[in-house]
């Protein structure tokens, strides 16, 4: 029971991680970026490349970083960025619809690449685990759950002490508003999103550990959008804590029901959530 | 359906569709063309409720997987196929209702996202509780006989047209657009919109359960889950974005297209033709909202308008 506890947390790390990328885009512009899931297995495939040439995966992350900013910003100037002018709900509709063909052609392309089988990065330290009080922390999963604490602290900090930062939130609040102000309300758009893609590079490093193929991105896209709804909308804070919750709802229900069941308990919970509380559990979170 | 001309080119297609079996002994040309009537069925059920009604639905998959299951367990039970089929469209009303509704009362925008976790949902419940594949029993594969799945697939096929043409020719389908185009104007009006999408989503819930059927009639042997995949939610959106939304004619052009580009790269690996058709479709979706029909269209008028102009001047002479 306690183990199961442990490694719901630690995966509730990692979907905590995936959940914000999505939070980024979708608390600020009111896009809901479905082909985050496969941006991370793109990320992943990324990482293996890298490490089968003997970089190590945590080494990796950088690179994927920038390389994940770069293509973010090619996809916002291409594609999502000619959505700004829409209305809130025909925003989130189309943005939906280009997330998910840009999911259809990376994901056919990823299996076109490399095929569809099953890979996984394993480094000599895979396998390490610690003894605390009779439980098992592995190395791997216990360096995720730093990093996703890491990431929350330095994207909190942008966030509330730069002045960047100030006007992602301004825009989050009234768009039009901010531009009045003096925002450049394209370019914060812009560099919100490319953020928000390049943030799928530690989640990226973390599945490559797993194990991942190229259809796997819808399933991690599921828990991201889970936890967001868990959250509520466009409150950043509440991801990291939603995160856990949804990992230790899954251990739970894996004690209960089995594993078969695990993708299952997620949903349900997200649907219901959807039907009863529109606006999310954790706040009221920054709606309009 | 008041222009005559119209009526007589789709009576003739009809009457065409219907001798292929009798014309062709080719089971690679038939099975094509079923597949193609379920595209068909599968599309027109997502564009009444996405194309008419703006609702756009990632959970379709959901309905046509329980459409083909029940057909499938009622028709091995030795129900006759037609009440089987039947039970299965019902069957998917029914889940409609119970899981659908309360996902149209989710605030605007999440309809997509709602559904396609309720598809997702049934999909691995299914996969779940029947993970065996569905084999026909022997007596069935002994009196397998294709035209029969032909000659369904087409009769259900011309019924959701007919279905989908009449709804949005009657005052149902006036209000299904009005929502979709300003869903505050149609409310302030006095369209109870509530109400019509409901009707929106039982009514393609049915159809889309007939396919189901269809389905479940046409495969010899596939596993419970696997009308249930998320690519049965994903090919009637594809399709009916691509041939053009909110048209009768789009899906059935879409489903053609789909066609061919899956056949053209049947042999490589992976699935080239998705790659194609998920990048046609976000070119679609951010420049023409109106799909492949709109763009013919332009070509027809165009067409028409240097006619017209060569006719005008020719007159005088």
């Amino acid at each position: 029971m306690g183990q199961t506890l442990v490694f719901g947390v630690l995966n509730g790390a990692l979907y905590g991680i995936i959940a914000l990328g999505i939070a980024l885009v979708f608390g600020i512009m009111k896009y809901l970026n479905v082909a985050h899931g496969s941006l991370i297995i793109v990320g992943a495939y990324g990482s293996l490349f890298l490490f089968r040439l003997g970089v190590d995966p945590f080494a990796t992350i950088p690179v994927i970083l920038i390389a994940l900013f770069l293509g973010g910003a090619i996809l916002f100037l291409s594609f999502f960025g000619r959505l700004i002018e829409f209305p809130e709900g025909a925003r989130i509709k189309n943005s939906l619809l280009i997330g998910f063909g840009l999911m259809l052609v990376l994901d056919n392309l990823a299996t076109l690449i490399w095929t569809g089988d099953e890979r996984s990065m394993t480094p000599s330290y895979s396998g390490i685990t610690y003894q605390m009080f009779g439980l098992r922390l592995p190395l791997i999963g216990l360096s995720g759950g730093f990093l996703a604490l890491l990431l929350i602290s330095v994207l909190h900090l942008f966030l509330s002490r730069t002045y960047f930062g100030k006007a992602v939130r301004a825009v989050s609040q009234d768009h039009e508003a901010a531009s009045l102000m003096g925002i450049n309300v394209g370019r914060t758009f812009l560099i919100s999103f490319a953020i928000s893609v390049s943030l799928a590079s530690i989640p990226s490093v973390l599945i490559g550990l797993q194990s991942f193929s190229p259809t796997a991105g819808i399933q991690w896209f599921n828990k991201g959008i889970i936890v967001v709804m868990l959250s509520g909308i466009g409150n950043i804070y509440g991801v990291f804590p939603a995160g856990l919750f949804l990992g230790i709802i899954e251990a739970l229900s894996v004690f209960v029901f089995g594993a078969t069941y695990r993708e299952v308990t997620g949903l349900v919970v997200f649907v219901l959530i959807l039907i009863l509380f529109p606006k999310g559990l954790l706040g009221s979170g920054a709606e309009s | 359906m008041k222009d005559p001309k119209k009526v007589l080119v789709a009576l003739c297609f009809v009457g065409l569709s219907a001798l292929v079996p009798l014309l062709t002994k080719s089971e690679y040309l038939i099975n094509l063309l079923v597949m193609f009537f379920l595209y068909v069925i599968l599309s027109q059920s997502w564009n009444l409720q996405g194309g008419f009604n703006g609702q756009i639905s990632l959970g379709h998959s959901a309905f046509f997987g329980i459409g083909a299951l029940t057909t499938r367990l009622l028709w091995i039970s030795k129900v006759p196929i037609l009440l089987a089929l039947i039970g299965g469209a019902l069957s998917s009303i029914l889940l409609a209702g119970i899981v659908g509704i309360p996902c149209l009362r989710m605030k605007r925008g999440y309809f997509p996202i709602g559904t396609l976790g309720l598809a997702i949902i049934a999909q691995i419940t299914v996969g779940n509780i029947l993970p065996v594949p569905g084999s026909l029993p022997s007596e069935y594969i002994v009196g397998y006989s294709l035209s029969s799945r032909y000659y369904l697939a087409l009769s259900v096929a011309i019924l959701s047209l007919l279905i989908v043409s009449y709804v949005v020719r009657s005052r149902t389908g006036l209000a299904f657009v009005a929502i979709r185009d300003d869903e505050e104007a149609a409310e302030a009006i006095g369209i109870k919109t509530f109400g019509y999408k409901v009707k929106a989503l039982l009514i393609s819930s049915f159809i889309a359960g007939l396919g189901g059927g269809v389905f479940a009639y046409h495969q010899v042997s596939y596993y419970y889950q696997s009308p249930f995949e998320l690519s049965w939610s994903f090919l009637p959106t594809l399709t009916t974005f691509i041939g053009g939304l909110g048209t009768i004619l789009g899906p059935i052009f879409g489903s053609v297209c789909y066609l061919a580009l899956n056949e053209l790269f049947a042999f490589t690996l992976g699935e080239v033709h998705l790659v194609i058709f998920g990048f046609t479709f976000i070119l679609i979706v951010l420049f023409v909202p109106g799909g492949l029909m709109s763009i013919t269209q332009k070509i027809l008028s165009l067409f028409k308008y240097f006619g017209r102009r060569g006719r005008t001047e020719t007159l005088p002479n």
